[in-house]
């Protein structure tokens, strides 16, 4: 059982030695998130200085685990095998916190309730508003993901289609977000844009047309 | 008698004869009013839905209201009759609810001079608890965590900590997992010096300065690297469950990773996060109906994720029954 001064930089991070770039950065705002000084999970724990001596051993994991060469030496000193690519396509099992106690260690796949909801059928923006709130993830992340304006995605799943751009842009936003929150972007895109053909973003289109 | 009764916790730990015993499911978590109840209402009638013998209990006998949440209006016995001797089998005491293979016992009617079970009748319970003739056996305790919730906690498999994401709860949760460890750690302890350390280290103003687990690790292993030992695999066995409940944002549902962090940061504690359950005004409606949320809106968010959370129990019994796997 070791204590804090004795952990490495992986421990610290709460992830491996094998994690991606994305379950480093991950960790890393969990650990910014946990070990703030107003932190709800910490405040009643931590003594006077615990939380600011984290944060500056988090902010030294992550400077040398997010900088491939770096993190290549520190590996090396650690007497632990490095993996071939830092980046793998696919994670390794789930040691690390994740976004979604529920589902994989990825938040954009969702194993354990494809059972319960397999995404298939038709799609509204509360539909995706929840698939979104499974992946423990806020508009602003899908924003950063996707580079959408959080003030449309906000839009898509209030079905506020008179605020929404044209069709073409809307489909496009429709389905990088389905594909953020782990669900087959094209198939989702579908679905939606009938109900947005059908409401103010179909009667849009149709002045649109018209006035033409 | 406090020494039978942590001899009983210990063997009933480490039992393992081989024969069917219904997995024992304490849930706690310091505070009132985090949703406990409605929480092992619904878990039980997930599991119960999906075909398994389940019976929910309710531990609180200051302040029953398990049978509310199942659907049993007015339970005609109860616990109650247990702990004042009336009744000495408590497979006498189960209750049909609306839910097939859902029993409920109640807590109903206790006596208000003296509602808590005397130890010797706190050992029996905890007996036939493990005697009930089911696949699950949920155990709803109260609030608070003074002795006989403790122990009801420890004689469990694996204990479940119901938590909101407030800061009372979730200052409450901390000291429920601190108390829970340090009395099984206390059990764990040969030496009686190092029992004696253990129960100075349970006061939190304690003259030595020890505030964690971690730190009273670090003061045994000095002092005995034997009862060292000992701690680290008392502490390796250990493992809460949290489940976060009426969580409204991203940032609650994130809180329970924090937690986890925490625990095994400072407390040198494994706390699995087993799940969330997210605020759903339907949760609200079945609790005035008086019936599971997930027997009243199946469809709704919230029974979603706990049936989630039911599998994830299943799941979890099915890849380790050993003691070691057990909280």
């Amino acid at each position: 059982m070791k204590s804090i001064s004795e952990q490495n930089h992986y421990e610290i991070l709460e992830t491996h030695p094998t994690a991606t770039r994305e379950e480093i950065e991950r960790a890393y705002r969990l650990a910014l998130a946990t070990y703030s000084d107003d932190s709800l999970a910490g405040y009643s724990v931590f003594a006077e200085g615990d939380a600011a001596a984290l944060r500056e051993r988090v902010e030294m994991a992550y400077r040398v685990l997010s900088d491939s060469r770096m993190r290549s030496e520190y590996d090396a000193t650690l007497e632990i095998e490095p993996e071939d690519e830092l980046p793998p396509a696919e994670p390794s099992a789930p040691l690390v916190p994740v976004e979604d106690p529920m589902g994989s260690p990825v938040p954009l796949h969702h194993d354990e309730f494809t059972h319960l909801d397999d995404g298939s059928g038709d799609f509204d923006g509360e539909r995706l508003r929840h698939f979104r709130i499974r992946c423990g993830m806020e508009i602003e992340d899908i924003a950063r993901v996707t580079k959408i304006n959080p003030t449309y995605l906000g839009f898509i799943e209030e079905e506020r289609f008179a605020d929404l751009p044209d069709s073409v842009y809307v489909r496009g936003f429709v389905t990088a977000y389905a594909n953020c929150v782990g669900l087959e972007g094209r198939s989702v895109a579908a679905s939606y844009m009938k109900r947005f053909d059908k409401g103010d973003g179909g009667r849009r289109k149709g002045r649109f047309f018209e006035s033409r | 008698m406090g020494d039978r009764l942590n001899k009983l916790a210990a063997k009933l730990l480490n039992s393992s004869d081989g024969s069917h015993r219904a997995r024992l499911i304490p849930v706690g978590g310091g505070k009132g009013g985090v949703g406990k109840s409605f929480v092992v209402a619904n878990l039980a009638a997930s599991l119960a839905r999906l075909g398994h013998r389940v019976v929910a209990v309710d531990g609180d006998l200051e302040g029953p209201n398990l049978h509310t949440c199942v659907g049993v209006p007015r339970p005609r016995v109860s616990l109650a009759d247990f702990v004042a001797q009336r009744e000495e089998d408590l497979g006498k005491l189960l209750l049909d609810t609306p839910i097939p293979n859902l029993h409920l016992i109640a807590a109903t009617d206790g006596n208000l001079a003296t509602p808590q079970p005397t130890q010797s009748r706190r050992v029996h319970l905890m007996r036939e608890l493990r005697e009930l003739d089911a696949d699950f056996v949920f155990f709803d305790l109260g609030a608070g965590t003074h002795a006989a919730v403790m122990d009801y906690f420890m004689i469990g498999d694996e204990g479940l900590i119901v938590i909101a994401p407030e800061p009372t709860s979730v200052e409450n949760a901390y000291g429920f997992v601190r108390a829970a460890f340090y009395r099984r750690l206390r059990l764990a302890m040969a030496s009686h010096d190092m029992r004696k350390i253990v129960t100075l280290a349970m006061d939190q103003r304690n003259e030595r300065g020890i505030r964690t687990p971690l730190e009273l690790l670090r003061e045994i292993q000095m002092l005995d690297p034997a009862e060292g030992a000992r701690f680290v695999e008392t502490m390796h066995a250990f493992h809460p469950r949290i489940v976060m409940n009426d969580v409204r944002t991203a940032d609650d549902i994130k809180l329970g990773f924090s937690i986890q962090s925490v625990c095994r940061k400072f407390f040198g504690i494994e706390a699995e996060y087993l799940g969330y359950v997210n605020h759903d005004e339907s949760a609200r409606r079945s609790v005035c109906a008086r019936r599971p949320l997930i027997d009243v809106y199946p469809r709704s968010d919230a029974a979603i994720y706990i049936s989630r959370i039911a599998r994830k129990l299943l799941a979890n019994g099915a890849a380790g029954d050993s003691p070691e796997g057990s909280a």
